[in-house]
């Protein structure tokens, strides 16, 4: 599909002490290009000539600075984790904050120039209004930011918020929309162990402060005529659920939408009724809930929510937008089935959730 | 005792979900066609103003179309429509300042004062699609992001007959015409209502409502057999109409085993007095237009439009059409409309409709009646139009800025209310 050169992933010095020129190119075909030395990350590089571009952790585990290489090479440090997938970056994909250029190169990024112009993220103190448990391992909790919280978002971004009692941040998808401000909904997996996990299991009360900052992140319902397919592993839902309401809101015929969300057994199912109540809203919206691992009286579809969607489910894959939010494993797998259905690849956008940096 | 807690309620918390997007539409639905004056109230090289879903438009004829363009200059906000000014066919001009628009594309093309201006060329105001039908002027109400095709008008009518006899037989009457017949034939009267347009919309199809039309004139004078209610049996009562490119709303299906008149009340000594059958039957569709076939008499339909204005003002239209095949037939329709349909039905027994919707009002101005209403069964059809109405609309249209309505109380409204003597250079403004 695209011509991109993928090299090894060594981190090996460089001979040639070469500078190299590299041209970013938004979605709205504007394009800027500015020389990186061969010790410098391209982010790092960028930063130096001004040149805009986005980006949260600066540590390779966010995603939110991801590029697709269009031409030439482009090495991604083995001296940090990531959370790139191997197949992703095995597709051209790499992360502006922890790669370097061996040649010139031309990088085509997902969002247009203009998003750099939005208002940055803002910080405020909110406070916990409601910790529900909807699921077994599932807390929704509900913040009330103050008046003055300054915070615009896009449907399918994400915050951060610092663990109270801890100096740990953490992120986390809006379930909800600004419609909805000065409330702010977010889904919470809750592991066995973990920052998060442990406050929310021991301690999370209504009234708790809890610092936060946002909006973060390139996952937003993109412009498409054709079909928008939705695939949700667990709490990955939160993001669908913001992006659904967008397109609820938009003027016109509504498109249509596959929605498939998934959780390993029956007592992790959430919202199950609320996807109910969206199809209800969204003649175009089909909703396919799968569990992995059912009990003996489940009726529902069972496996994964990639595995759960066929060709039949498809009506166009060449103008199919696709959404893929939850566990790394989950979205190398779903990226590849609908590959393997037809969606073109730079139609394919993805939020990992992945595991806090250390 | 605590009786809200016993009572069984047809809209619990999960059914008020299911229309949510409804209880949002405080201000309407966007993106659809409304009615906006009759014909005859757009005269050749004038320029009228109305307002839909809070969008100010102003209506504008000249060598016999109609144009619609956002009513509210660009410069100083004025509606165009105050003090109207056409200087050329192809325009409409500001009486303020003189900024002069195109009426085919909205786009400014010269001030008056300033016929040098860079910014001549480089702006406009909206523009919106109109249609012309049987006398009454329709306008595509779109929401600045609309950037699709027009859907035809008849996606927003109600059903046609006989393409619809199978689906929804009618043995006691002749097929219902449509405003879109050959031949047809469309009288009627609008006024402002004083509630919100989703009270007025629930009131038409309202199957426990008949109460209120037992004493009307027409009546008693026609010895009706009007039930005092309906009841529905099944949940047949109601069907969808969700077809992929037609209208979109339901139909009670009246005078089948699925309904049961309601003819007394033992426990009240009250019950249904006329000995002639009255058979009707009503339908509604989005954006919030009602059928009622067979009515008033054989061969006719009543339609009924509650346009919203405002959040709390809504122009009721009451239109009635017939297929009316020769001259002498359309002037039998038009007499009989002038010495009964209209004093008698339009106004007689809807009066009492338009009565009830007003005094609804104040319990759901501030939302409360939204949450605190308590539905029972016979008001199944409230809540399919409320859920068909959430899934259908093609956009809620947001509290507006800048217009009419907006602000409750400011002083321009009250002086408005007082009439024209509060100041004497009001009596310019048109009408
Ligand atoms: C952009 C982004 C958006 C996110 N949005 C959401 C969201 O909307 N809802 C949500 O529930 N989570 C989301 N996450 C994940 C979330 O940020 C945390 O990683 C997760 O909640 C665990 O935090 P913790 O403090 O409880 O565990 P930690 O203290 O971070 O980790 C404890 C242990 O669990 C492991 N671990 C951490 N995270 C995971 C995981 N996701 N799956 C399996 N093992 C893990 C760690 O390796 C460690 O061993 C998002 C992550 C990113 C990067
Ligand atoms: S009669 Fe309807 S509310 Fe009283």
């Amino acid at each position: 599909m695209m011509n991109a050169e993928v090299e090894e992933m060594e981190d090996t010095a460089v001979c040639e002490v070469d500078v190299r020129s590299v041209t970013v190119r938004f979605s709205d075909g504007v394009e800027h290009a500015f020389p990186v030395r061969p010790d410098q990350t391209i982010l790092a590089a960028a930063k130096e000539h001004d040149v805009r571009l986005v980006h949260q952790c600066l540590t390779g585990s966010c995603g939110t600075c991801v590029t697709r290489v269009a031409s030439g090479k482009v090495r991604m440090s083995t001296a940090r984790g990531t959370s790139l997938l191997p197949s992703e970056a095995a597709e051209g994909f790499r992360l502006t904050c922890t790669s370097f250029c061996d040649s010139d190169a031309v990088l085509q990024f997902d969002y247009p120039s203009s998003v750099l112009d939005e208002p940055g993220p803002a910080r405020c103190t909110a406070e916990v209004a409601d910790a529900a448990w909807v699921a077994s391992n599932v807390v929704r909790l509900t913040l009330r930011l103050p008046k003055d919280a300054g915070l615009e978002f896009r449907s399918g971004q994400y915050v951060r918020v610092q663990v109270p009692g801890t100096e740990e941040w953490r992120s986390y998808s809006m379930a909800s929309t600004v419609a909805d401000l000065p409330e702010l909904v977010l889904l919470l997996r809750v592991l066995d162990a973990g920052v998060m996990s442990d406050y929310l299991r021991s301690r999370a009360r209504a009234g708790d402060l809890i610092e936060l900052e946002g909006p973060f992140g390139m996952f937003y319902l993109r412009e498409a005529k054709g079909q928008h397919i939705m695939i949700a592993g667990g709490t990955g839902l939160a993001p669908m659920l913001g992006m659904l309401e967008d397109i609820r809101m938009r003027a016109g015929r509504k498109p249509k939408v596959l929605l498939s969300f998934g959780c390993a057994s029956e007592d992790n199912l959430f919202y199950v009724d609320e996807l109910d109540v969206r199809a209800a809203w969204l003649p175009g919206l089909k909703v396919k809930v799968a569990v992995a691992n059912p009990g003996e009286a489940y009726r529902g579809l069972v496996g994964n929510p990639v595995e759960v969607i066929s060709a039949a489910d498809i009506s166009d894959p060449a103008t199919a937008v696709a959404y893929l939010c939850g566990p790394p494993p989950m979205i190398e797998s779903a990226r590849a089935h609908l590959e393997r259905l037809g969606v073109l690849p730079e139609n394919i956008h993805a939020e990992h959730f992945s595991a806090s940096a250390a | 005792m605590d009786m809200k807690r016993t009572v069984k309620k047809a809209n619990d918390a999960a059914a008020r979900r299911l229309y949510a997007p409804y209880a949002e539409a405080e201000w309407g639905f966007l993106n659809h066609w409304y009615p906006a004056r009759f014909s005859q109230e757009v005269p050749e090289g004038g320029a009228i103003g109305v307002q839909i879903c809070g969008v100010p438009i102003v209506l504008r004829r000249s060598r016999g179309k109609v144009y619609a363009l956002k009513d509210q200059c660009l410069h100083r906000g004025v509606k165009l429509s105050a003090k109207p000014m056409c200087l050329t066919e192809d325009t409409i001009t500001c009486w303020y300042h003189g900024f002069t628009f195109s009426i085919e594309t909205g786009e400014l093309v010269s001030i008056v004062a300033a016929p040098d201006d860079e910014i001549i060329g480089t702006t406009g105001i909206p523009t919106f699609p109109v249609e012309e039908v049987n006398g009454i002027v329709f306008v595509f109400v779109r929401s600045e992001d609309w950037d699709e095709d027009v859907p035809p008008l008849a996606q927003d009518l109600p059903i046609r007959f006989p393409d619809n006899n199978e689906r929804f037989p009618h043995p006691f009457w002749p097929d219902t015409p449509s405003m879109l017949d050959k031949d047809a034939v469309a009288l009627g009267v609008h006024r402002t209502g004083y509630a919100n347009w989703r009270l007025a919309c629930e009131n038409g199809f309202d199957a426990g409502h008949l109460l209120i039309h037992k004493d009307c004139t027409i009546v008693q004078a026609k010895d009706w057999a009007v039930p005092l209610g309906i009841k529905p049996l099944t949940d047949q009562a109601t069907q969808l109409i969700e077809d992929e490119d037609g209208p979109k709303g339901f139909i009670n299906m009246y005078f089948t085993e699925n309904y049961e008149p309601v003819l007394v009340n033992e426990r009240l000594g009250v019950k249904a007095s006329g000995t002639v059958p009255k058979y009707f039957r009503t339908s509604m569709f989005l954006p919030g237009v009602l059928m009622v076939e067979n009515w008033p008499e054989e061969g006719v339909v009543q339609y009924e439009w509650y346009v919203p204005i405002t959040d709390d003002t809504y122009e009721y239209w009451e239109v009635l059409v017939k297929r009316c095949p020769t001259e002498e037939d359309v002037k039998g329709f038009e007499y009989r409309f002038k010495n009964f349909y209209e004093p008698m039905a339009l106004h007689g027994f809807n009066d009492c409709d338009l009565f009830a919707r007003d005094a609804m009002q104040n319990f759901y101005a501030d939302g409360t009646g939204w949450t605190d209403e308590q539905l029972g069964d016979m008001d199944y059809s409230i809540i399919t139009w409320r859920k068909v109405a959430s899934r259908y609309n093609r956009g809620i249209a947001a509290k507006p800025r800048g217009v009419a309505g907006v602000v409750k109380g400011a002083s321009n409204v009250l002086a408005e209310i007082r009439g024209p003597a509060a100041g004497s250079y009001r009596k310019t403004k048109g009408e």
